[in-house]
């Protein structure tokens, strides 16, 4: 039976321009490895938004990492008090992971 | 001139892009299609506006013309801020960031504008493509400072910013093309002509047609807009543009020149600034923006602005002055 490891998977939905102090924060926090996804558009309290790469500033970008606890925890630290200011969507779920040692 | 402008195809295309939008149709174009013909459309401005200043060389109206524009790109910002902070009801941030947006300029309602200025036997100087560039940027630095620099809440590094604002795609392009069809010249220009120039107009068309749907979508998601910045939006271009010509033929230059002049002035970015203000004023609100800019300054301009600035420049100040 293949062996899964307890890790944590942090999302994060920002505004294209911003994904570069998203990247930094989580590297300060010790993530060092991340995927980026585009994405088409939604809704969302602000209203409506698409994929716009005209201008880019409102492009939205999932940030994703699989990372173990403690990395995890240090990233929400420091985007916590960010949320609010910057419009930014935190997601925080608990997944299984092969292979742990690609998620540290 | 202005019903004339109404009724040019790229005037058209915008309106039916639009119409299809508030229709709610399906009606789109790909996104890296239309960032394509927009990167098409600044090489190709700034290759014929290099092309043309190889031809009558460095003047006096160029210098004239480029200090003017500098100097409107810094200044207009300072009562587009007051006006947005009395009248609009905006905080500081928000009228910092809206601010900086009527001191640039936008490329889209040049190249419109140009080309009607060229059917109607008024075509601006082939430096107002460097004017243009020059404009993109000081207004961005005006701006943050009327937001005191950087907000507290921003974590953008300032070699960022600096970088993201005087290094941004459409200025490096425009810039660059222009040098390259300035070291070309008219003969240079000759071979890549099929690409840059005969298929210009066309591509201004697809490229409003897109914009069309852009704005009028924008439009109906219209949440930051009340009726006071609104109405700022059509305001700001009528004053700025006005100025803007005003300054021109004070100047000594061309009718189509400080046409053109009252164009860029009137006009508000949607591409180079928004990105900036996002990373540097993350607190203003981008559908404010990008709402006002977008999708009522920009349509004004093209449908009424651009005739109203040809038609002070050609008729109403030369009568004024005598």
């Amino acid at each position: 039976m293949t062996t899964t490891t307890h890790r944590r998977r942090i999302e994060v939905l920002a505004d294209e321009p911003l994904i570069p102090v998203i990247i930094r924060l989580a590297a300060e926090a010790g993530i060092i490895h991340y995927t980026l996804l585009p994405t088409l558009g939604g809704a969302g309290a602000h209203g409506r938004w698409r994929d716009d790469q005209l201008s880019g500033a409102t492009a939205k970008v999932m940030f994703l990492a699989v990372t173990g606890p403690e990395h995890a925890d240090a990233f929400i630290d420091r985007l916590a008090p960010l949320l609010e200011s910057h419009h930014l969507m935190l997601m925080s779920s608990d997944v299984e992971v092969v292979r742990s040692r690609k998620f540290d | 001139m202005a019903l004339d402008a109404l009724l040019q195809p790229v005037v058209l295309f915008f309106l039916l892009g639009a119409l299809a939008a508030f229709a709610r149709s399906d009606l789109a174009i790909p996104e890296a299609v239309a960032k394509g013909i927009s990167l098409y459309l600044m090489m190709s401005i700034g290759l014929r506006g290099g092309g043309e200043v190889a031809e009558t060389g460095f003047t006096h109206d160029m210098l004239l013309a480029g200090g003017a524009g500098l100097a409107l790109s810094f200044l207009l910002p300072l009562p587009a801020f007051w006006l947005l902070r009395t009248a609009g009801k905006l905080d500081r941030t928000n009228a910092a960031a809206v601010a900086a947006h009527y001191g640039s300029v936008s490329v889209v309602t040049f190249a419109t504008g140009s080309e009607i200025l060229r059917h109607a036997g008024m075509a601006p100087a082939g430096f107002m493509v460097a004017v243009l560039a020059v404009m993109e940027t000081p207004a961005i630095i005006t701006g943050l400072l009327l937001a005191r620099a950087q907000g507290k809440d921003s974590l953008a590094p300032r070699g960022g910013l600096l970088h993201e604002t005087f290094l941004n795609g459409s200025v490096i392009l425009l810039l660059g093309s222009f040098l390259i069809g300035l070291v070309a010249g008219k003969g240079g220009m000759a071979p890549i002509a099929p690409v840059f120039d005969v298929p210009f107009r066309g591509m201004l068309c697809i490229f409003l047609l897109d914009m069309g749907l852009i704005a009028a979508r924008r439009l109906m998601d219209r949440r930051a807009l009340t009726v006071r910045t609104a109405a700022l939006a059509l305001l700001l271009p009528l004053l700025n543009g006005t100025l803007g010509v005003v300054l021109g033929v004070e100047l000594g230059l061309d009718a189509g020149s400080s046409a053109a002049l009252g164009i860029l002035a009137g006009s508000a970015s949607y591409i180079a600034v928004p990105a900036v203000m996002r990373l540097a004023l993350p607190a203003a609100d981008p559908g404010l923006y990008l709402g006002m800019s977008l999708a009522v300054t920009f349509p004004f301009n093209l449908t009424i602005g651009i005739g109203y600035y040809g038609w002070v420049a050609a008729h109403v100040w030369p009568l004024i002055r005598g």
